[in-house]
């Protein structure tokens, strides 16, 4: 999957490895800001709700 | 390399990441929205009055209830100087709205700071700030002072206990006695704690205690621990 993007991004080597630098910092933003916020009420392993009740 | 290993090792790297941005990330928006916040109070004080001046020990004025996620003062642990942000703002409910900006929440069952009763606050272990990290640090005596647009609240630890989420008497007038009619001023933390993963888990609840030892007018000057 990786390799078949890597292929088909344009330019030569060094013109891909910014391309693919770009798009991994793309998801990983997307993630970061708008993936985890949404998912973390389902996963409280860490965050939790500290108050009782 | 096979498609089902790239997944799985997606997945794997995602699961880092989430880490990551739980115990990094979280804190680094919610400490600057806590800052925030903490300026804009302080922009509507008086100049603190760096004198020392004498805690007393009468009945010390008591503010008016607030509306929901409104800011009620600052609460300073000299303890955590040093370790966690140590002067976070205290807003009015325990919604995670309000405790995901690393501030104190105030239960809005509780009473009032400085008066009869118990000034319960809630915040994040770790994560959003990590507000109460530290909470196992503190050791009886040591202080817990509530600033507010008057006055300076000074209180004592005086205990803690560690339960299961679902006993609310600890923030209680009397904790553990909600039929008792209060005569003491307290003051409660409480946090997520786990028996098994210590701050990282939340499958039970730190609870604090602290009681009031004495208050200072803002324009008499500042505690002993604060200046």
């Amino acid at each position: 999957m990786y390799a078949w993007i890597f292929r088909h991004l344009p330019g030569n080597t060094f013109w891909r490895v910014v391309q693919s630098l770009v798009l991994v910092a793309a998801v990983v933003t997307a993630l970061f800001l708008w993936v985890f916020p949404v998912i973390a009420p389902y996963l409280e392993l860490l965050g939790g709700d500290p108050a009782v009740g | 390399m096979g498609g089902v290993g790239e997944i799985l090792i997606t997945l794997g790297v995602v699961l880092g990441l989430f880490v990551v941005w739980q115990l990094w990330w979280t804190s680094v928006e919610a400490t600057a929205q806590a800052d925030k916040v903490l300026t804009e109070f302080r922009a509507t004080l008086p100049p603190i009055n760096p004198a020392a001046a004498e805690l007393r020990t009468d009945d010390p004025p008591v503010p008016d209830p607030v509306g929901y996620g409104e800011t009620i003062g600052t609460l300073v642990v000299p303890a955590w100087y040093g370790l966690t942000n140590n002067a976070m703002p205290i807003a009015e409910g325990t919604g995670m709205d309000v405790l995901d900006q690393a501030m104190a929440g105030h239960y809005e069952t509780s009473q009032q700071v400085g008066d009869v009763g118990n000034f319960a606050l809630a915040g994040h272990r770790r994560t959003h700030g990590n507000s109460f990290r530290h909470v196992d640090d503190l050791e009886k005596g040591d202080q817990i002072i509530v600033e507010t647009a008057q006055t300076w609240y000074v209180y004592e630890v005086t205990d803690h206990e560690i339960v299961t989420p679902d006993q609310v008497d600890v923030v209680a007038p009397v904790p553990h006695h909600p039929d008792q009619k209060p005569t003491e001023r307290l003051l409660t933390l409480t946090t997520c704690h786990s028996l098994t993963l210590g701050e990282y888990g939340n499958d039970h609840r730190w609870i604090t205690y602290a009681t009031f030892v004495g208050w200072m007018d803002r324009a008499d000057g500042t505690p002993d621990q604060v200046r």
